[in-house]
C-alpha cells in the first residue's frame, strides 16, 4: 500500500484527475451544459480531429524532430479527397489517395531528414509551403462539394459503428495502431533510439534514416486521415482546411509528454483530451477564437518547461515534494 | 579561389541578375519607375522585419514569431492611435510590446534552456492571439496620418526615405558583425557554443540580446506596415514568415561559410522581392509563389548544409 502511495504513477494519475475535475468543475459551473451527454459526444468528436493529428505527430517529436509541414500536408491532402470524390464518388478509393498523398508528403519530409540529414525545421517548412501551392491546383483553390452526399463523405461522420461515433471509432482504431507500432514491437523502440542518441542508435545497426523516413510518413498519413474527420464534417473540401491543425497538435503531444514524463501514445492521448476539454469549455462560453488561442500558446509553454529535464527530475519523484522523505536512489 | 568560394561569393548575386534580367526582358513593365518605387519600399520593410533574425540563426537558434511580433505591434499602434494616444506613444508602446515578446524568448531560450523553435512558436501563438484581440478579431483601420509617413513620401528619386533607413541599419549591422566584439561572439558561437561559453563570454545575454534586438525590429517594421497601409490587419500577409526564412538561409549560403550574415540576408530579401514583383507581373499566382518559394528555401538549405559539411571533411 505504502509502495502503491509511492510509486510515480500513482501522483500523475492523481494528479491528471485533480486536472479533469477542475477543468470539468469550473466549466460546469459557467455554463450548465457542460456535463451533458451532446456536449461529452462532441469533446470526443473534437478530440479525434485533434487527437489523430497529435499521434501522427508523437512519432516525430520521439525522434527529436519537428514536423512543420502539417498545415500545408493537411491543406493538399483535404483538396486531393475533394478532388478525388468529386471524380470517383467512391469514398474509400478517396480516403485512400487522400491518406497517401499525406503519407507521400511526410516521405518526402522522412527522407530529407533521414537520409539527406537536411535541418527538420527547415526542409517541412519548405515541404509545407510547396504541398500549399500544390493544394491549389486541382481547382484553383475553389472549394470542393460535389458527390459528397452520393458517395456518404458527408453521412461518413455522424455514422455509427457499435453505437459509437464514426470519427471516434477512427481515433480508437489510429490509437491502437499507434500503440502497438511505438511500444510493442522492437521497431518502435527504434524510434526512441534514435531520438535518444542517433549515432549511438545507428551503431547499433538501426537504420536511423529508415526510422526517420516511417516516422515522418506516418505524420502525413495522420494528418490526412484527421482531414477526411474534418471535411466530412464540414461538408467541402477548401484550401484553408489545414490551417488551425498545428498548434494544438504539438500542444498535445508536449502537454501529454510533460505529465506522463516521455511522450508516447498514451500520453498524446491524455494531452489531446485535456486540451479538447479545455477548448469546448471555451467554446460552449463563446470565448473568441483568439483568446482560445493564447491559452493553447501559454499552455504549450508551461508543458514545454515542464518537459524540461531539470523541471522533469523533481516532477519524476513528485511525492518528494509532499510528503519530504523521498527514497534514497 | 576554388570554385565554392567564388560561388560563394557570387553565386546569389548572380542569381539576383539573372532574375532581374529575366523579368526585365520577359515584362516591359518591370524596369519602369513606378514598379523600381514599389519595390523599393517592399524590400525596405523586409530588410527590417528580417534582418534581425540573421544571427539568431547564425548562433544555431530559430525564431518564428517574427510574424506575430510584427502583427502585434502593428494592430497595437492602430489600436492606440484610434484611441486617441496619437503616433509617438503608440509607436512607443508597439515597440514595447514587441520588446517583452523578444525578452520572453531570450529568457526562455538561453537562462531555461528550452529549445526555440517551440517556444517561438508558442509566444508567436500568444503575440498574434492578443494582436487579433486588439480589434476583436477584425483589421482595424486608421484615419490620423502618421509622423512616420515622411518615411515613404520624402524621396530621392525612386528611393524612398525608408529603404535609406533600411540600408542605414544594416550598414550599422554589418559594422557590428564584422568589427566589433559582438560580431565575433556570435559566429564564435555558430562554431562552438561550448568552447566560447568555456572562455568566459556570455553567451546567454547574448542570445537574450539577439532575440531581444530582433523582436524590436520586426516591431518597427509592423508599425511601418500600419503607417503604408493606413491600418492595423492582425495577420499581416502570412507569406512574410517563408519569405523571411528563406532570405535568411539563402543568404547563409553566401560568405561567412555559409552561415547566416547581414549582407547574405539583404541580397535573399532582394532576390524574393525581385522574384514576387517580376513574378507578379508575369501572371503569377499566389500558390505558384508557394511552390517557388518552398523550392528556393529547399535549394538555401542543400546549400548551407552541403558546403558546411564539405568544411567538415577538409
Amino acid at each position: 500500500m505504502r509502495d502503491l502511495l509511492h510509486h510515480p504513477l500513482t501522483f500523475r494519475l492523481a494528479a491528471l484527475a485533480t486536472i479533469v475535475l477542475v477543468i470539468t468543475a469550473t466549466f460546469q459551473a459557467i455554463t450548465p451544459s457542460y456535463l451533458s451527454m451532446s456536449n461529452f459526444t462532441a469533446i470526443l468528436r473534437a478530440m479525434a480531429l485533434n487527437g489523430v493529428v497529435a499521434l501522427g505527430l508523437t512519432f516525430v517529436i520521439v525522434l527529436r524532430k519537428f514536423d512543420l509541414s502539417l498545415a500545408g500536408v493537411a491543406s493538399l491532402s483535404a483538396m486531393t479527397l475533394g478532388f478525388a470524390i468529386q471524380e470517383t464518388n467512391s469514398l474509400a478509393f478517396s480516403m485512400m489517395a487522400c491518406m497517401a498523398i499525406g503519407m507521400v508528403a511526410g516521405a518526402v519530409n522522412g527522407l530529407l531528414v533521414g537520409k539527406f540529414r537536411l535541418p527538420d525545421v527547415v526542409s517541412t517548412i519548405a515541404i509545407g509551403s510547396i504541398c500549399a501551392g500544390l493544394a491549389w491546383i486541382y481547382n484553383d483553390g475553389a472549394t470542393f462539394s460535389q458527390n459528397f452526399f452520393s458517395s456518404g463523405m458527408v453521412l461518413f461522420n455522424t455514422n455509427r459503428f457499435f453505437g459509437i461515433q464514426m470519427p471516434v471509432v477512427v481515433l480508437i482504431i489510429t490509437a491502437i495502431l499507434t500503440f502497438l507500432i511505438l511500444h510493442t514491437t522492437r521497431f518502435g523502440n527504434a524510434f526512441y533510439a534514435s531520438g535518444e542518441n542517433e549515432t549511438a542508435t545507428r551503431y547499433s545497426g538501426i537504420s536511423v534514416a529508415g526510422v526517420s523516413l516511417v516516422g515522418f510518413a506516418i505524420c502525413g498519413a495522420l494528418t490526412a486521415l484527421a482531414m477526411v474527420l474534418h471535411v466530412s464534417g464540414i461538408g467541402s473540401a477548401r484550401v484553408t482546411a489545414g490551417g488551425q491543425i498545428m498548434l494544438p497538435a504539438y500542444t498535445s503531444v508536449y502537454l501529454g509528454a510533460a505529465l506522463l514524463s516521455r511522450p508516447s501514445v498514451p500520453a498524446t492521448l491524455v494531452g489531446a483530451f485535456l486540451m479538447t476539454l479545455l477548448l469546448n469549455g471555451f467554446t460552449l462560453m463563446s470565448v473568441p477564437y483568439y483568446y482560445s488561442d493564447a491559452v493553447v500558446s501559454l499552455i504549450l509553454i508551461v508543458a514545454i518547461v515542464m518537459f524540461d529535464p531539470r523541471i522533469l527530475k523533481v516532477l519524476r519523484r513528485p511525492q518528494t515534494l509532499l510528503f519530504k522523505q523521498s527514497r534514497a536512489t | 579561389m576554388a570554385l565554392t568560394d567564388i560561388f560563394r561569393v557570387f553565386g546569389l548575386p548572380l542569381l539576383l541578375l539573372g532574375l532581374i534580367v529575366l523579368f526585365a526582358v520577359n515584362t516591359g513593365a518591370f524596369l519602369t519607375p513606378t514598379n523600381l518605387a514599389g519595390l523599393a519600399q517592399s524590400v525596405a520593410i523586409s530588410i527590417l522585419l528580417f534582418v534581425g533574425m540573421t544571427w539568431i540563426f547564425t548562433i544555431g537558434e530559430i525564431d518564428v514569431s517574427f510574424v506575430a511580433v510584427a502583427a502585434l505591434a502593428n494592430m497595437i499602434a492602430a489600436g492606440l492611435v484610434n484611441a486617441g494616444l496619437g503616433w509617438p506613444m503608440a509607436t512607443l508602446i508597439s515597440l514595447v510590446a514587441a520588446l517583452s515578446i523578444g525578452l520572453a524568448n531570450g529568457f526562455l531560450v538561453a537562462v531555461m534552456g528550452l529549445p526555440s523553435l517551440i517556444t517561438t512558436i508558442a509566444t508567436g501563438g500568444i503575440a498574434s492571439a492578443l494582436a487579433a484581440a486588439v480589434g476583436l478579431g477584425s483589421s482595424v483601420a486608421i484615419i490620423e496620418p502618421s509622423f512616420l509617413q515622411v518615411l515613404f513620401d520624402v524621396r530621392f528619386g525612386i528611393i524612398p526615405l525608408v529603404l535609406i533607413v533600411a540600408l542605414l541599419v544594416t550598414a550599422v549591422l554589418w559594422y557590428v558583425q564584422e568589427k566589433l566584439t559582438l560580431g565575433h561572439y556570435v559566429f564564435a558561437m555558430a562554431t562552438n557554443p561550448r568552447a566560447v561559453l568555456e572562455a568566459g563570454v556570455p553567451t546567454a545575454r547574448i542570445t537574450v540580446i539577439l532575440f531581444t534586438f530582433s523582436a524590436v525590429l520586426s516591431g518597427f517594421a509592423g508599425v511601418l506596415i500600419a503607417v503604408e497601409l493606413s491600418s492595423g490587419q492582425p495577420s499581416i500577409a502570412g507569406s512574410l514568415f517563408i519569405d523571411g526564412l528563406t532570405a535568411v538561409l539563402l543568404g547563409g549560403t553566401m560568405l561567412k561559410l555559409g552561415k547566416p550574415n547581414i549582407i547574405g540576408t539583404v541580397v535573399g530579401v532582394l532576390i524574393i522581392a525581385v522574384l514576387v514583383r517580376g513574378g507578379a507581373l508575369l501572371g503569377w499566382s499566389a500558390p505558384d509563389f508557394q511552390i517557388i518559394k518552398g523550392g528556393l528555401l529547399l535549394v538555401g538549405v542543400s546549400v548551407v548544409v552541403w558546403t558546411n559539411r564539405r568544411d567538415f571533411m577538409r
